[in-house]
């Protein structure tokens, strides 16, 4: 039997439950994965801007995106205390020889990100952002795991 | 620096055979939309003597993107409704792809992702030069996005049994993953880049857009401007992720670039927040 594999986009949102993997590439957008222990239900949230200017599009920024993610969740029977939260991205150039704003959008989606997470009480259970990798991440739904790929490295993060 | 990398690579460039290969009627093609006394009547009848290449063209001159509603079933009509830029765009389209749309082992890039990249890059820069009232830019910066990493696909064998190194000169040196190349390769992909435009005769301009493009400060006065909208498009693609590779977002954001192309941080980030839609219509051609 093969395991589905899905891709989610920029600026999209997916839910999905066991045994599915969400796939998505990351700049410095941020993947959120949120998880369900007990329903073996989540989502993947691939913003990439941290605040809405564009109420239309929800997913497409960190403080819309994940209250739509936890809502989608309830709505499959899933429950708050036993939802958790792992994040990834947030890259940003290597370099800049400019003080534009355009370089600090990694810096600003992760701090939002983590920021929406404690006010909606999803506890932050690991991190893997910042520095200049892109990052390929792939989020199991059989025990809520996460690969990281970056730079021809490859890490795992069990916690749920 | 690995000699017998470097070695290897001088070989593969001075052999001209082993670099990828571009049919004659397409340099022909670009030269001619700089000449004003072009005929579009030798342009359509330079075209169709290639059928695999206008059965391509007309399926791209009838794609959302480029068609703008109208019916084109012939090249003569293409060249009319479209107009020459537009047409020589879509034939570099059609040219390229067989080049650019498979697996880049090196750079960690699955097929379809180089493609895609240097699509999105494509599109970004020609409506950056649209939006900026460089209309004379928009159809240079398209094909110049195309093909702006067109050296990866050659270097790519090389980085893959070097890329630990390079990787580590980058953040050891803090330099970019492209001056990494350079330093354990011999060579950097824009300059293979440039090599390989130079054995198709592509307009100077062009081999400058794909040789700076991680170097703008270094280019040539005359194409700065060219340069630096194409660098800042490849700089946004990557950012969103669109195409991104183990090189990762290793490379420079030009403050000159910046200036060069005239735009605000609004309007960066506003090119920044457009990279979904732009995802959308570079599926239409892809
Ligand atoms: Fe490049
Ligand atoms: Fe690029």
């Amino acid at each position: 039997m093969s395991i589905e594999l899905v891709n989610v986009g920029v600026a999209q949102l997916k839910i999905a439950s066991s045994p599915v993997i969400l796939r998505t590439i990351l700049g410095s957008c941020v993947g959120i994965c949120i998880y369900d222990r007990n329903k073996k239900i989540g989502g993947l949230a691939h913003i990439l801007l941290s605040k809405s200017t564009n109420p239309s599009q929800p997913e497409k920024f960190a403080d819309t995106a994940i209250p739509a993610l936890i809502d989608q969740l309830l709505k499959q029977g899933c429950r708050r205390e036993f939802m958790s939260a792992k994040i990834a991205g947030g890259a940003s150039m290597f370099k800049f020889t400019s003080q534009t704003p355009l370089g600090l959008i990694g810096e600003h989606n992760v701090a939002m990100t983590k920021k929406v997470l404690e006010e909606k009480k999803i506890p932050l259970l690991s991190e893997d952002t910042g520095g200049s990798s892109g990052r390929v991440i792939d989020f199991y739904l059989e025990d809520g795991r996460l690969k990281v790929k970056a730079g021809g490295h490859e890490e795992y993060y069990y916690k749920v | 620096m690995h000699e017998h990398i470097k070695e290897r690579i001088k070989t593969v460039i001075t052999n001209l055979t082993a670099l990828p290969s571009m049919p004659e009627v397409v340099t022909r093609i670009i030269n001619m939309v700089n000449d004003p006394n072009v005929d579009f009547k030798v342009v359509a009848h330079e075209i169709s003597q290639d059928q695999a290449i206008t059965t391509n063209i007309l399926k791209l001159a009838n794609s959302a993107y480029f068609s703008k509603g109208k019916e084109i079933s012939s090249i003569d009509k293409a060249l009319v409704t479209l107009g020459m830029k537009e047409v020589k765009d879509i034939v570099v389209v059609a040219a390229t792809k067989q080049i650019l749309d498979k697996p880049i082992i090196g750079y960690d890039l699955p097929k379809g992702e180089l493609w895609k990249h240097n699509v999105a890059v494509a599109m970004l820069a020609k409506r950056i030069a649209l939006d900026k009232k460089k209309r004379n830019l928009a159809d240079l910066v398209f094909t110049g996005g195309i093909i702006h990493d067109v050296g990866k696909t050659v270097l790519a064998l090389y980085v893959a049994s070097t890329f630990k190194d390079i990787i580590q000169s980058t953040i050891e040196n803090q330099i970019t993953f492209a001056q990494a190349e350079q330093q354990i390769m011999g060579f950097d992909h824009q300059e293979i880049g440039q090599i390989i435009l130079k054995k198709w005769k592509f307009p100077e301009v062009l081999q400058n857009i794909v040789r700076y493009h991680h170097d703008t400060d270094n280019a040539p006065e005359a194409d700065i401007e060219a340069v630096s909208i194409v660098h800042i498009a490849n700089t946004i693609c990557q950012m969103a992720g669109i195409g991104i590779g183990g090189d990762g977002l290793y490379y420079e954001l030009s403050g000159k670039a910046i200036e060069t192309a005239g735009l605000d941080d609004t309007e960066l980030q506003y090119y920044y927040s457009l990279t979904p839609e732009l995802l959308k219509q570079a599926r239409q051609i892809m």
